[in-house]
């Protein structure tokens, strides 16, 4: 009995502690010193010797930005300067396509988030210099990007000086970025990218097709992007439909699309000019009407990306339609009295239905669709 | 008083030159007893972290009582367009350059004195105004200073700038590595000001560790150069860069000390009275062959 105790004792030790996100196998190789999440110099799987954090209250940096704290002030060096209240939901929000909590919250263990200064050293002049102090830290994180978009320093784009009330300013400040989230992003419909590949310089990107129809995530291209691929004072609203020239290495460009377009041809992306939006009958030969261009792609081709090609009969996807149950008008087409009691193949031949039904075998000079065996009763 | 001082100058001179004459030429030496302290300090600039706010080059001007105006008028950053070099107005000076990578995000580049380990400015001097001190920096002394600016043409960076414009008491000018607030434990101007701390201030030894770190840690990030490791025989300023040094107007120097190449040229020739000595097998050679030549012509006449 007592060892049960023990045992179930242990696990609710043990418990928090696997709720620690797997670094995954290969983070020995990142650009993290070992020893920022271990203690000992040879961390074994049996012994990882993990620093200890205080593992209630659980707060890890894989956190949803959503759910993140709303205003952050930074006040542990305000001399000169009032605090600077920033929101931190719409940064976090950002950081999505930007490389993540990370950035900012960088050589955090998985553990609770730790505060700049437990690093960071509040005076410049300091023992262990390799590490900047408290205030570079700050500086660092925010005039990177924002001397990015901002094309400059100024001091008081972050910072309000010391001159008015300080707690007036401050809930200014909190009010004005309370509750603040970040607008819904604006996506391209389309990119053309102007290339160096000489057969077909020009390669078209429908953005909206890849989000929209195959629902791929926003981060599966974006992950580290600059806050300029958004942000930027001087950028004009009609860069949308400016040609982009193609300024990474070959391998960069083609990663993100090779891992659905790794069959492809270069000649399919590849063209002369600009090409027009995916029309299913020029890329596949099979028009879509009707109900068919109302559907999603993924309706007749499965949830699997890259799209399979499917072969052109009905029943492949309508599985209960036979003869018997089989009711023309969804076609758009009533067949009239005589036409209603043929077979299927006596129009379309081979029951291939993607061909256009052929009158001859009946019927001298009637070619359909001039000639139609009914009536139509819908039009689209 | 530089006069005074000068007279001073004068005379030791006068006393030493008669001092030097007995004795024999190799006890001489040019370049004046400057002891390299394994403790001195340094400064890594890292271009790569700079944003070119340029308030180092307010702070400067600052502690060095030059005119410095405003801090936030230097935030205008209109000044980029051409390259600018220290000068008697300002001791130091960012500039800008692409990086190459990101158009938004230029690199930045301070430049000032290097304060070399084997400084030529030292070397040069013919008053023994200049020194290399125990904590790294190369200063020199305004009251001994004759203004010969020898340390202008010595220098392998082009750092020390001459008040042209003054008539009266012109001085030397660079940057000091702010000797005054160093002694005083306060670190130099720069350094203390720079928001992102691009410039970090520690022993040469272990700023050269931290470089070397950062490339190893970042090695997409920087080329693996600590410009001014080895340069001239090192010097205290170091930087780290994400493009090769000679596209940011770094001058493209050996690994020798600046003053070793100058010192043992002018060695070379005044050893063993190498000067007279060939002076007078020139003039005996001349002699030689006119004399040779008057026989021959001689001979021929008769």
């Amino acid at each position: 009995m007592k060892k049960i105790i023990v045992i179930i004792f242990l696990l609710t030790i043990s418990l928090p502690l696997s709720a620690q996100k797997n670094p995954g196998k290969d983070h020995a190789k990142s650009n993290v010193n070992c020893k920022t999440c271990h203690v000992c110099d040879v961390p074994t799987k049996d012994d990882p010797c993990l620093v200890q954090c205080p593992r209630e209250k659980m707060k890890t940096v894989y956190e949803s930005p959503d759910k993140t704290v709303d205003v952050v002030s930074l006040d542990e060096l305000s001399k000169k300067y009032l605090p600077v209240t920033f929101s931190h939901r719409v940064h976090a929000q950002m950081s999505v396509l930007s490389g993540g909590c990370g950035t900012c919250h960088h050589y955090n263990t998985s553990g609770p988030i730790q505060p700049c200064k437990n690093c960071h050293q509040t005076s410049r002049k300091r023992d262990d210099i390799s590490k900047p102090d408290l205030e570079a830290a700050y500086h660092r994180q925010c005039i990177t990007c924002h001397r990015e978009w901002s094309h400059g320093t100024s001091c008081n784009s972050c910072h309000n000086l010391k001159t008015t009330n300080k707690e007036y300013q401050k809930e200014e400040v909190k009010k004005k970025v309370k509750g603040k989230v970040h607008p819904a992003l604006i996506e391209p419909a389309k990119i053309v990218f102007e290339t160096k590949y000489e057969k077909g310089k020009m390669v078209t990107f429908f953005h909206d097709d890849h989000t929209k129809k195959f629902k791929i995530d926003c981060t599966s291209c974006h992950k580290n992007e600059t806050c300029l691929k958004c942000h930027d004072v001087n950028k004009t609203s009609n860069e949308k439909s400016k040609i982009i020239r193609a300024q990474k290495s070959l391998d960069e460009h083609h990663k993100k699309c090779f891992s659905c377009h790794k069959e492809d041809k270069c000649e399919s992306c590849h063209l002369g000019k600009p090409s027009e939006h995916f029309d299913h009958k020029k890329r596949t030969g099979w028009v879509l009407n009707k109900f068919h261009d109302e559907l999603s792609c993924a309706k007749c081709h499965g949830s699997k990306i890259p799209y399979s090609k499917l072969d052109t009969k009905c029943v492949n996807c309508h599985k209960g339609w036979n003869i018997e149950n089989f009711k023309h008008t969804i076609t758009g087409l009533q067949l009239d009295e005589t036409h209603a009691q043929l077979n299927c193949e006596d129009c379309h031949e081979e029951k291939n239905f993607a061909v256009k039904p052929v009158c001859s075998n009946c019927h001298e000079n009637f070619i359909y669709p001039r000639q139609k065996p009914g009536k139509m009763v819908r039009t689209k | 008083m530089p006069g005074k001082s000068r007279r001073d100058f004068l005379k030791t001179t006068a006393v030493i030159g008669a001092g030097v004459a007995g004795l024999s030429s190799s006890t001489a030496k040019a370049a004046p007893k400057n002891i390299l302290s394994e403790d001195r300090m340094g400064v890594l600039v890292d271009t790569t972290v700079c944003v070119g706010c340029r308030n180092c080059e307010w702070a400067c001007k600052t502690a060095h009582d030059l005119p410095a105006g405003e801090l936030h008028s230097y935030e205008d950053r209109s000044v980029f367009t051409e390259k600018r070099r220290p000068g008697t107005k300002a001791l130091t000076v960012v500039n800008e350059y692409s990086s190459g990578k990101n158009s938004n995000l230029p690199l930045d580049v301070k430049v000032q004195c290097m304060h070399c380990d084997h400084p030529a400015c030292v070397s040069a001097c013919i008053v023994g105004a200049f020194s290399k001190e125990e904590n790294g920096s190369v200063i020199w002394d305004t009251d001994k200073c004759i203004g010969c600016r020898y340390c202008m043409a010595a220098c392998p960076f082009q750092v020390p700038a001459f008040e042209y414009d003054k008539a009266i008491n012109p001085s030397i000018m660079k940057c000091d590595f702010c000797f005054n607030r160093t002694k005083e434990g306060k670190l130099p101007a720069c350094v203390a000001i720079c928001p992102v701390e691009a410039l970090t201030y520690g022993t040469r030894t272990e700023l050269v560790k931290i470089a070397r770190e950062r490339i190893k840690r970042n090695p997409d990030k920087y080329v693996d150069h600590i410009f001014g490791e080895y340069e001239v025989g090192g010097t205290a300023w170091m930087y780290l860069s994400s493009k090769d040094f000679s596209e940011l107007d770094f001058p493209k120097l050996g690994t020798n000390p600046a003053p070793g190449v100058s010192e043992s040229i002018q060695h070379g020739i005044f050893a063993y009275f190498v000067p007279p000595v060939s002076l007078y097998a020139l003039l005996g050679g001349i002699m030689w062959i006119s004399k040779h030549r008057k026989e021959l012509d001689e001979e021929g006449k008769l």
